[in-house]
């Protein structure tokens, strides 16, 4: 069930009008709201409901035992709460990807072998609630957050359906604490919201799939028939969708909490406006950047050893995070292009200290074109398929692809990184004073602009292969 | 004559010529000294209209209808904000349920065939024939044939949208 679709639209009324008619009773309506998560999640695979069950239960556990032994058994109770979660990641996620490689190598070894090959389907959002299961299990050990009070907040906590499949990464700090008693509905947050949803619709439905189909599919697939304008536009376009794409859910999913009444981080700051690759990654996925962050790098010594130390911590979790991604070398080598960016940047702020060596505008540019490369290494297939695409921006051939509207969508994807940091806050502070018939109109009539101009049907966002 | 007066031929009686005692307490005046008053606590910067006042209910009911309702607390400033949400979400469905009505019904065509799909299919079906004769689905026809418009449109030079889309799938 996809977020821009009509049954989850009707499943949202449903939630919506149930679970503030039980205002009164907040356990029974975080019971509703459990319920209607794996109402949800069973829409994918029904059978995976089990495993978030599962998941949700150890970690409440781990995390009781945690809060009540000494502190010597707490380390190795949290080693294995966070060992328990990465092995059920692990299984699901990597376990065909590592029986591959393992099986090449012993064949290079000459002792070629029938190893195991499984086809495990993988759980739609496992990545999310996985980490967000460490992430509750390391806090209660830090003492960050205490303990839940009940199983059904850590069920709920994990299984919450806005931020389920794609995110973003809410931590039990954040989340547990507005669960405690039933929320307030304030005319900002349901503003707030509306609009949220209403501007994710129309990144995800309209800019995102255009490009999505009309460019950056083609080209990605056979990048020989075109010219080095269409390539560099379906690069371009590329960084423009999956920013729409990945935005869009979480800008959904923020809206579609606080209109139930909870509060999430902000996932997406402007990222294409950053002058370095470290400020990009405090734009960009910043629930996963800073969970990367504080369960990664910080336990890996963070740069309390120096700075070699630092740049090594750096780059091994970049690499760990574009493996997160998936079980693929590209996803590797994208990790590593981003640590490895890092750490020049680390060094040259070790050379040159906090003077300003290169001017905003080249620091953007050279920035963004980075992380453009990446990109093509994130959306090809193989290496071959990257490498095609890089030989094709030296290629003269006849613009086929690319068209004004296109052109026009992608100019208009990086553009909304200049409005004003909060124009949507800015925006919700003066609507929030209309009557709601005003409002109400006013968000059916955008709802209607978006469904008309949309294509037909609507793909899965990027980030559910995650 | 000289300068002193007679001595008076009339007596004053029968008119008294003694103050007797009063009966009465004697005059604040003549009091001795009470205790000093306290310090003031008159503050200067504040208003008397921000002194609480108890109105009398049926004084209020004399001006008004019926008495004026107490200001809403958190729990009552939330539950209107609450329903102010809630209309506003009808209002979005009833507006895209007249609008936007044809979208229900291509949902309904993308479903395998049940009772729930065909239901869907027969009352959407009629619902947009009626709606379609008072032209309520031109606006969203208009923006959806200008959207077409706009992505058939290509730069000077190249292959229509037509030609342009059978080379690509030549070469695909």
């Amino acid at each position: 069930m996809l977020f821009p679709t009509l049954a989850f639209g009707v499943f949202f009324l449903f939630v919506y009008f149930t679970a503030w008619s039980l205002d009164r009773e907040n356990g029974r309506r975080k019971l509703f709201l459990l319920l209607a998560s794996w109402f949800f999640y069973a829409q994918w695979d029904w059978r995976f409901v089990a495993l978030l069950i599962g998941s949700a239960v150890l970690n409440w556990g781990v995390g009781a035992l945690i809060a009540r032994q000494p502190g010597a058994k707490k380390a190795w109770l949290v080693g294995l709460g966070v060992a328990a979660n990465l092995l059920i990641l692990g299984f699901f996620k990597y376990y065909g990807f590592f029986i591959e490689q393992a099986g090449d190598l012993l064949m290079r070894f000459g002792w070629e072998r029938d190893l195991p090959l499984l086809q495990i389907v993988l759980p739609v959002g496992i990545s999310f609630f996985t980490f967000q299961g460490i992430s509750y299990v390391v806090d209660v050990h830090r003492g960050k957050t205490p303990p839940a009070k009940s199983l059904l907040d850590v069920m709920l906590l994990m299984s919450f359906f806005p931020h389920l499949v794609a995110g973003p990464i809410v931590r039990a700090s954040d989340l547990l604490p507005q669960f405690d008693r039933t929320p307030r509905l304030t005319r900002a947050m349901a503003t707030h919201g509306l609009l949220l949803i209403v501007w994710g619709l129309f990144k995800k439905t309209v800019i995102a799939s255009e490009i999505s189909v009309n460019l950056v599919d083609p080209v990605f697939f056979d990048p020989s028939a075109y010219g080095a304008i269409d390539i560099a536009a379906a690069v371009y376009g590329y960084a423009v969708q999956i920013y729409c794409d990945f935005s869009a859910y979480s800008d959904m999913a923020i809206g579609i909490a606080a209109l139930l009444g909870y509060s999430f981080p902000r996932n997406f700051d402007q990222p294409y406006r950053a002058s370095s690759m470290q400020s990009f990654w405090r734009r960009w996925h910043i629930s996963l950047s800073s969970w990367l962050r504080d369960y990664l790098y910080v336990p890996l010594g963070g740069g309390r050893k120096g700075l070699i130390s630092s740049c090594i911590n750096v780059f091994i979790t970049m690499v760990l995070g574009g493996l997160w991604h998936g079980a693929a070398w590209t996803f590797l080598a994208w990790g590593a292009l981003h640590g490895g960016v890092q750490v020049i940047e680390r060094l040259g702020r070790a050379a040159f200290g906090d003077r300003k060596v290169v001017p905003t505008v080249v620091g953007v540019l050279v920035t963004f074109h980075i992380v453009c490369l990446g990109w093509i290494l994130f959306r090809a297939e193989n290496f071959d398929l990257a490498m095609a695409m890089l030989q094709g921006l030296a290629r003269i051939g006849p613009v086929t692809a690319l068209t004004p509207l296109l052109l026009t969508l992608i100019i208009g994807g990086l553009a909304m990184h200049w409005l004003p940091p909060r124009a949507i806050e800015g925006v919700a502070e003066r609507l929030k004073a209309a009557p709601s018939l005003t409002l109400g109109l006013l968000v059916g009539a955008a709802f209607l602009l978006i469904e008309a101009v949309r294509p037909e049907g609507v793909a899965p966002f990027i980030y559910f292969q995650f | 004559m000289n300068d002193e007066r007679d001595p008076p031929e009339i007596p004053l009686e029968p008119f008294p010529v003694h103050r007797p005692e009063s009966p009465f307490p004697p005059l604040y005046e003549s009091l001795p000294p009470g205790p000093a008053d306290p310090p003031s606590d008159w503050i200067q910067s504040a208003d008397a209209h921000d002194l609480p006042t108890r109105e009398n209910r049926l004084a209020a009911l004399g001006r008004f209808a019926f008495p004026p309702a107490p200001p809403l607390d958190d729990e009552g400033v939330a539950a209107r904000d609450r329903r102010w949400t809630s209309r506003t979400i009808v209002v979005v469905a009833a507006f895209l349920l007249v609008f936007n009505a044809v979208s229900p019904l291509n949902w309904s065509r993308q479903q395998p065939p049940s009772w729930l799909q065909g239901t869907v299919q027969q009352l959407s079906g009629v619902w947009v024939g009626q709606l379609a004769v008072f032209g309520v689905d031109m606006p969203r026809q208009g923006a959806r044939e200008a959207w077409m418009a706009a992505r058939d449109a290509r730069f000077i030079g190249q292959e229509p949208a037509a030609a342009a889309g059978s080379t690509a799938a030549g070469v695909s």
